[in-house]
């Protein structure tokens, strides 16, 4: 905008700018470093942050498990993220190659997953072997309920 | 059409009972700067929104709102599943008990039931993002005021998380703003209503 008008709002195009690292986006809340502007009442120390890590868990199959809903989260998140900054910057051809990165991880993560432990959406039901547990339930119910708070 | 994926866009994972918290970040579940509220404003703001981007912006957010909502009750449940009637009583979490006992159901940190007047669908492009940009604000200060009140971590990662995405919403608001005024009329952004007077706006 060339004209400084009266009467209405005006925020400046955001610039591509430096990028956190998938782990670090989540946390955050953002893959952007210019839009990381956090509250000074919530400067908390490191070691607090435990709530983006797998638990200590000791079987084997639940670690595995959790390392790689972990990814898939952090994948997702900055699909998520870049998704909406392609919506005002439909152009921008380094986010556009990025975003298309992270959608082929997204997309071979959520196969693994489902082919390991369970289904995340209707589509990844195709790729569990039998859509059947070991009870012979379908496969959708299979896994805990996201709310529980189980999984990562 | 909408597809349910069965994860949270962040991990909660609480493992201290606490009826007080609950009753505070619930008012971002129902609460007047809440995410059902957001989520509601903008899907509704979509249909007639006269840049085809907005209205693809709008879907996108107003789908990620979901999502926090999805959070903040997840947060909520878990503060209060193991809840004892002794907790509920201590916390004030007594009148809530009475009405819902552990169930969600969207109000207030007050108590105020969830309502459709927490938001407007004005039908006026700059009016509904104007009112968008100003919700993204409420919502952060919320989230300021409960990162000052809620010592445990494992409520604060996510609340620290969600405050962020305000802030990043805002900005999309502002840039689908900008891509509103270049379809109007640059000497007078008021001329006429883009949702209304369609003949009137600029062809690219």
């Amino acid at each position: 905008m060339n004209l400084q008008h009266l009467s209405i709002a005006s925020v400046p195009i955001q610039s591509w700018g430096p990028i956190y690292d998938g782990a670090l986006a989540l946390k955050k809340g953002t893959i952007f470093q210019d839009l990381d502007m956090p509250f000074f009442a919530a400067n908390d120390t490191e070691t607090t942050n435990r709530c983006c890590e797998p638990s200590n868990a000791s079987d084997p199959k639940q670690q595995e498990r959790e390392a790689m809903m972990l990814q898939i989260y952090q994948v997702s998140f900055e699909a998520d993220d870049l998704r909406l900054y392609l919506d005002t910057h439909p152009q921008d051809a380094q986010a556009l190659e990025l975003l298309k990165n992270r959608l082929m991880q997204r997309r071979q993560l959520l196969k693994n997953f489902a082919q390991q432990f369970y289904p995340l959406t209707m589509d990844c039901m195709a790729n569990c072997e039998q859509m059947q547990d070991k009870t012979g339930c379908y496969c959708w119910q299979e896994g805990p309920m996201p709310w529980e708070g189980a999984c990562v | 059409m909408w597809t349910y994926e069965k994860r949270l866009q962040f991990p909660v994972k609480i493992t201290k009972t606490c009826p007080k918290t609950a009753q505070l970040i619930i008012s971002q579940y129902g609460g007047p700067d809440g995410e059902l509220s957001a989520s509601l404003r903008y899907l509704s703001q979509r249909y007639t929104m006269p840049v085809k981007a907005v209205g693809g912006l709008l879907t996108d957010i107003g789908t990620e709102e979901l999502a926090h909502m999805e959070i903040i009750c997840a947060m909520v449940y878990q503060l209060t599943r193991n809840l004892t009637i002794e907790e509920a009583q201590a916390a004030g979490f007594d009148a809530y008990y009475i009405d819902h006992t552990c169930g969600l159901w969207p109000q207030a940190a007050a108590g105020v039931p969830f309502t459709a007047l927490e938001f407007q669908s004005k039908g006026d492009a700059i009016a509904d993002l104007t009112e968008n940009l100003a919700a993204e604000q409420k919502a952060r200060t919320v989230y300021d005021n409960l990162l000052r009140m809620i010592p445990d971590p494992e409520v604060r990662e996510p609340l620290k998380f969600l405050r962020t995405r305000e802030i990043v919403h805002f900005q999309r608001f502002g840039e689908a703003l900008e891509k509103t005024k270049e379809k109007l009329n640059e000497k007078n952004y008021y001329f006429y209503n883009p949702e209304f007077d369609k003949q009137m706006i600029h062809k690219e």
